[in-house]
């Protein structure tokens, strides 16, 4: 059943990134214009890349999608290798092709969490060093919009000795960091990060290109001879000899590489004894905030002296010290938390015993996205501060005006807006498995679930709110190995086919079957990783290259001798309920998986959707169809609404004057998956849903039963 | 300095409403005028109908230096915040982003989030308030009818926004850009200029005036009932009427006579002022007394006009073949439900139709088989009024009005608020029977307690009543009461 199912599914649909194509295929003196990730994947292949990997999460998911779409018209004749790997330490590892070898290669991943994932792979290439330019792009997912835990990516930078680099976001000066990151690399003989925020991904701007750069040597033309060097071993004694490596060559050689080539950008200003050190990610948001406070003109001439940071790791202490020398204030302003930054630049000023105050956290919040409000309300509380006038200098009446403005504004609100977090899609098939183990919690008491990463989590959130914990992609299965017992309950996770292959096959089934765990593992393999936008996986049926390979869960489970394995079809409510139950029921043999297969309703309908159509207007018969809801009927409890949660199935005022709330309303978007239907018999709710399906292009036969069917129903008076 | 400075726009939306595709409108309606732009977004999980934004700024000069363009919106530095939904509108008015200085566009369709729908009453928002609040704190507000303006077209909500922000004319764009745009994004070309076009139209003309309340028509009743009406004030003679209308139709004339004697016992006792009392039991009562069992269902399932009203729901004419599935699963207390008491013992004692359970059927009542068998159960009326939950509905239903008759000798306001609890009496299966029990041990010894303490029974109904509209899901009581 899996195979044949996953098969099928293989996408029919074209996904195509015809136009990206275009521009990744653009020469010297073409005008690029696009998205921000769409211009550093231009510039890799720029740089004489001889291969790329990754792994796809927001907000760099675009970078691997196009490089897929583009394998045989760009990568295969420039000999780039090209693999979505099977995991963040998957991609990292790649890079160990540049350890020995002059060649170049680049991968990419979300961060904090796929650097979190990467780290072994990353601290021994750090260790042995690099001959070949290497580039590890993130896709720095923090602050609004994210979707994980909100940390630093510095951190991994500081412990590695791994170059950081944090670009202003110009298209030309991203473009042109990135193309030189690979020469920082081989100066410096380490990977640098290159650190993309969210925003700075998808924003839009232009560049002018250059022409695409084939590698020295690459898949047409390889390294003529394997390298051996038992220096690059990471083992006693080559360790010491690294470690020694990092602080007294490599790090150095960054630093000097980057002060000549100018990575970082000093704006004079008016040579105040005050100035602004910033990230180079943050140099528009302090722009602004400047021009808003009357210190800076919209093309970023600005009074206040800025010293911006696009190589935030190592800072290049000459540059420091000559910015520092001749002020008394600085501000630093460095987002997230620790204050990396700041403690080294204030260290820095204390060494050198400068007169110069070094202000930072305190004037700007210690934690949070450095958003607008955010910078120009601690620019303002520093320009008062240093400024003579203080609260009466411009900047000081500028931002009480702001401020003023605001709390007027604030003022008018009444009632706090309903909080809106993302949830499952419509017709999602996930959804019943959670509305499922909510009935079943009903039924008999509560149980723990641990959750994984994926579409899935969205069960711990209402109307569901059946996941207790989650603790990494994979981890959901391996996290509830001592809950079970602490609780006496058997053990009961959730993972997605994506989180499978990601890890949980590993750290999550392995050990229950190893340790014989009284486990139930629930797979909702709906063929894709979902939550990143449809992502082949290894049960997917093919690769991103459209290479059909097939490994599926099934096999992989009964390999390592898992006996239990029962499928469900989400869709059916009733079943699902009973197989879940019966797996939490079968104590004492040992790991007991239950598989949910029905396919990712938003690929399913990217596919059903256009063929329809084409049907219709081809004038064959089609079904369509929808769930609907008898207004009278509905007595407006709401209880559908708390086992569904989904976004068709909503309110509608009634258009009878009794009733007091207002009752259930499917509405356009409803795909008629059915589980309105199912939960209506499932939780024994009110008889006011129902399904109707129109038959349009009605064949010859079906018009006469039709007709005669309507005649009756119109004598009974329907 | 020169204060020169780019236009700045925030568009609020939900994941899935497009827009990203209104963005890179924007983007390239710009580009095409020969001014510099950019757009940002932060998409994510937002995909997946949660809130999100995307932000445009435009620099207004051609031919110049690269103006700095930046990532956030900023308080006091936007000049429109467009919103493909109301209430993402006043999620902005909350961030800080709309002041005196922005002119605000909204959609006014409400998509309603999980947290108003859960809620066991009407847990909705107050649009209307809210729209009050953006309107005075905005420079202009301009609301969108986008049902109205575009008929029922959902998938146009973006192109219809983009004309209306193009067409407040705040932005140095003409049609004829923001035309090349959606031609060069080949995204539903046609639909989408036509959906702008109505927006841009809207813009010129101020937008849609803010919606009003729907229209919730009362039914009249029979003639022969006007005089008994008659007897009452004129502002219960609409309540009271729909009230009969309703019951006639549930059952029959004498149903409605008892209906109104039953009006009656408590308007004898409302001093209150303007009748409120009477009048929410009028329509209390009424619902009540029309409680839902099997026959009713299959009255309401077999409606004149519902197989059109559902080919309409389709978008299909009259004329095209619809399958119809009615989803039933009714228990023995169901079966047991329209049956005389004396003979629920012909009703077997199966496991299937014990309670929370049921017998699982899909009733196909787009066919003349489903339909007349509907139609066969709806005609069972007449014996409706012998059957086993008739007799126990009415019998509550009298403790009810007891209960109230007896609270408003004491406190008005207790009588008014016991009236409500007969929302515990809504729902099918288990949501209706936990609820009655609530009644039940509620009214329990009701007159000694409303004589000896009313002002601790208030409390309780109070609290019952809050329980009864909150989501069921979460403990409400301390965040509600205390």
């Amino acid at each position: 059943m899996d195979g044949g199912t996953a098969v099928a599914r293989v996408l029919s649909v074209e996904r195509s990134y015809k136009k990206e194509i275009e521009k990744l295929l653009m020469g010297s003196g073409d005008l690029f214009h696009g998205e921000g990730i769409l211009a550093i994947t231009k510039a890799l292949l720029q740089s004489g890349i001889s291969y790329v990997g990754g792994y796809p999460g927001a907000p760099m998911s675009h970078l691997i999608d196009v490089l897929a779409d583009a394998s045989e018209e760009i990568l295969k004749p420039m000999g780039i290798h090209y693999e979505q790997s099977a995991s963040e330490a998957g991609a990292a590892s790649l890079l160990s092709a540049s350890i020995t070898y002059p060649i170049r290669g680049a991968v990419t991943w979300k961060s904090v969490v796929g650097t979190n994932v990467a780290s072994d792979a990353l601290s021994n290439l750090a260790s042995s060093g690099v001959v070949g330019g290497s580039l590890i792009i993130l896709g720095d997912d923090y602050g609004e919009g994210s979707s994980i835990m909100q940390e630093r990516t510095y951190t991994f930078a500081m412990k590695s000795s791994i170059p950081l680099i944090d670009p202003r976001y110009n298209l030309d000066r991203m473009v042109h960091l990135t193309e030189r990151a690979f020469d920082l690399s081989e100066a410096c003989s380490m990977p640098i990060f290159l650190n993309m925020r969210i925003r700075a991904c998808h924003l839009t701007g232009s560049f002018k290109a250059k022409d695409n750069k084939i590698g020295t040597f690459n898949a047409n033309n390889p390294v003529p001879e394997q390298v051996y060097d038992v220096e690059k071993i990471v083992l006693p004694p080559a360790t010491y000899s690294h470690e020694k490596a990092k602080f007294e060559t490599r790090l150095p050689a960054a630093q000097r590489f980057a002060l000549d080539e100018k990575f970082n950008e000093l704006f004079a200003g008016k040579g105040q004894d005050f100035g602004i050190i910033t990230q180079g990610g943050t140099y528009t948001v302090v722009l602004r905030a400047l021009r808003r406070l009357g210190m800076a003109d919209v093309y970023g001439n600005s009074d206040v002296p800025i010293l911006c940071l696009n190589l935030v790791y190592p800072l290049i202490p000459q540059e420091i010290m000559d910015f520092l020398s001749s002020k008394k204030n600085v501000l630093v302003i460095e987002e997230g938390n620790p204050n990396y930054i700041e403690s080294q630049i204030a260290e820095i000023a204390q060494r050198n015993n400068y007169n110069c105050a070094i202000h930072g956290k305190g004037m700007l919040p210690m934690a949070g996205e450095y958003t607008s409000n955010v910078v120009r309300e601690g620019v303002a509380k520093f320009l008062i501060k240093v400024l003579p006038e203080g609260e009466t200098s411009t900047p000081g009446k500028i931002e009480k005006e702001i401020l003023k403005k605001a709390k007027k504004s604030l003022s008018q609100i009444k009632e706090p807006m309903p909080p809106r977090p993302p949830s499952f899609c419509t017709g999602c098939p996930e959804r019943p498995i959670m509305a499922a183990l909510k009935l079943l919690m009903k039924e008999r008491g509560k149980f723990h679930v641990s959750m994984d990463i994926g579409c899935n989590l969205f069960g711990s959130l209402p109307p569901f709110n059946v996941g207790n914990t989650v603790l990494g992609y994979g981890l959901s299965l391996a996290s509830s190995g001592a809950v079970g017992p602490s609780l006496g309950q058997p053990n009961v996770a959730i993972m997605g086919d994506g989180g499978f292959w990601h890890n949980g096959l590993t750290t999550g089934v392995i050990n229950a079957r190893w340790n014989e765990y009284d486990s139930v593992l629930i797979i909702l393999d709906n063929g894709y990783a979902a939550a990143t936008g449809q992502h082949l996986l290894p049960s997917t049926g093919a690769t991103p290259r459209g290479v059909k390979t097939l490994v599926t869960i099934e096999n992989a489970l009964k390999g390592i001798g898992v006996k239990w394995i029962k499928y469900v079809d989400s869709y059916s409510l009733e079943e699902s309920k009973k197989v879940i139950a019966d797996a939490m029921d079968a104590r004492g043999q040992g790991l007991r998986v239950v598989i949910s297969n029905n396919e990712c309703m938003l690929a399913r309908q990217r596919k059903e959707k256009p063929a329809k159509a084409k049907a219709l207007k081809a004038g064959k018969t089609v079904i369509q169809e929808k769930f609907g809801v008898d207004e009278e009927v509905c007595t407006g409890d709401h209880s559908c609404m708390r086992l569904n949660g989904c976004p068709s199935l909503t309110l509608k005022e009634s258009k009878d004057p009794f009733k007091e709330t207002p009752v259930a309303h499917v509405n356009e978007g409803c795909f008629a998956c059915g589980h309105c239907g199912e939960v209506a018999h499932a939780a024994q709710l009110c008889p006011s849903f129902y399904k109707a399906e129109a038959i349009r292009n009605p064949g010859k036969i079906r018009k006469v039963f039709s007709s005669i069917n309507q005649n009756l129903l119109s004598l009974m008076g329907a | 300095m020169e204060n020169l400075r780019p236009i700045c726009v925030l568009v609020s939306a939900l994941g899935g409403q497009g827009g990203g595709v209104l963005a890179d409108w924007m983007v390239e309606a710009a580009k095409h005028a020969g001014y510099p732009a950019q757009a940002t977004s932060t998409p994510g999980v937002a995909q997946r109908t949660g809130a999100t934004t995307y932000y445009f700024e435009l620099f207004p000069e051609k031919h110049t230096d690269d103006p700095i363009f930046t990532l956030f919106p900023g308080t006091g530095d936007l000049d429109i915040v467009a919103a493909l939904e109301p209430t993402e509108a006043g999620r902005a008015l909350e961030k800080g982003y709309i002041t005196d200085f922005t002119t605000v566009i909204t959609g006014l369709e409400r998509v309603y989030s999980t947290a108003e729908k859960m809620a066991a009453g009407d847990g909705t928002i107050n649009e209307k308030p809210m729209m009050e609040s953006i309107e005075s704190a905005s420079s202009k507000l301009i609301r969108l009818n986008i049902e109205e303006l575009a008929g029922s077209s959902a998938s146009k909500i973006n192109s219809v926004i983009f004309g209306a922000i193009v067409g407040s004319g705040i932005l140095p764009l003409k049609m004829e850009d923001a035309e090349h745009a959606i031609r060069e994004k080949g995204v539903a070309v046609d639909a989408n200029i036509n959906g702008f076009e109505i927006g841009f139209n809207a813009a010129h003309t101020g937008g849609s005036p803010q919606l009003e309340d729907p229209d919730k028509p009362f039914k009249a009743p029979p003639v022969h009932f006007e005089k008994l009406i008659h007897n009452y004030p004129d502002k219960l003679h609409q309540v009271i009427g729909h009230g009969i209308a309703r019951l006639v139709d549930y059952q029959d004339i004498s149903y409605a006579e008892k209906y109104l004697d039953k009006i009656s016992s408590v308007f004898e006792l409302d001093i209150g002022p303007d009748y409120i009392l009477t009048e929410d039991i009028a329509k209390r009562l009424a619902l009540w007394m029309s409680f839902e069992d099997v026959i009713r269902v299959a009255q309401l399932k077999t409606r004149k006009g519902r197989l059109n009203r559902i080919r309409h729901e389709l978008n299909v004419d009259e004329n095209t073949p619809i399958r119809l599935t009615d989803y039933f699963k009714p228990g023995r207390e169901e079966f047991i439900g329209i049956l005389p008491k004396s003979l629920s013992w012909l009703v077997p004692k199966l496991k299937i139709l014990s309670r929370g359970k049921g017998l699982a059927l899909h009733i196909p009542t787009g066919s003349f088989l489903g339909f007349g068998l509907l139609k066969i159960l709806s005609s069972l009326r007449f014996i409706r009024k012998f059957s086993k939950q008739y007799a126990e509905e009415h019998e509550q239903i009298e403790v009810w009005l007891d209960a109230v008759k007896e609270a408003v000798v004491i406190d008005h306001h207790l009588a008014c608020q016991t009236a409500k609890l007969s929302i515990l009496s809504r729902g099918y299966g288990n949501v209706r029977i936990e609820g009655q029990n609530v009644l039940t041990k509620l009214f329990d010894n009701w007159k000694s307690k409303v004589v000896l303490d009313p002002e601790k029974v208030l409390l309780e109904v109070d609290k019952t009543l809050v329980l009864a509209h909150a989501n069921p899901d979460v403990d409400s009581t301390r965040t509600k009461l205390n």
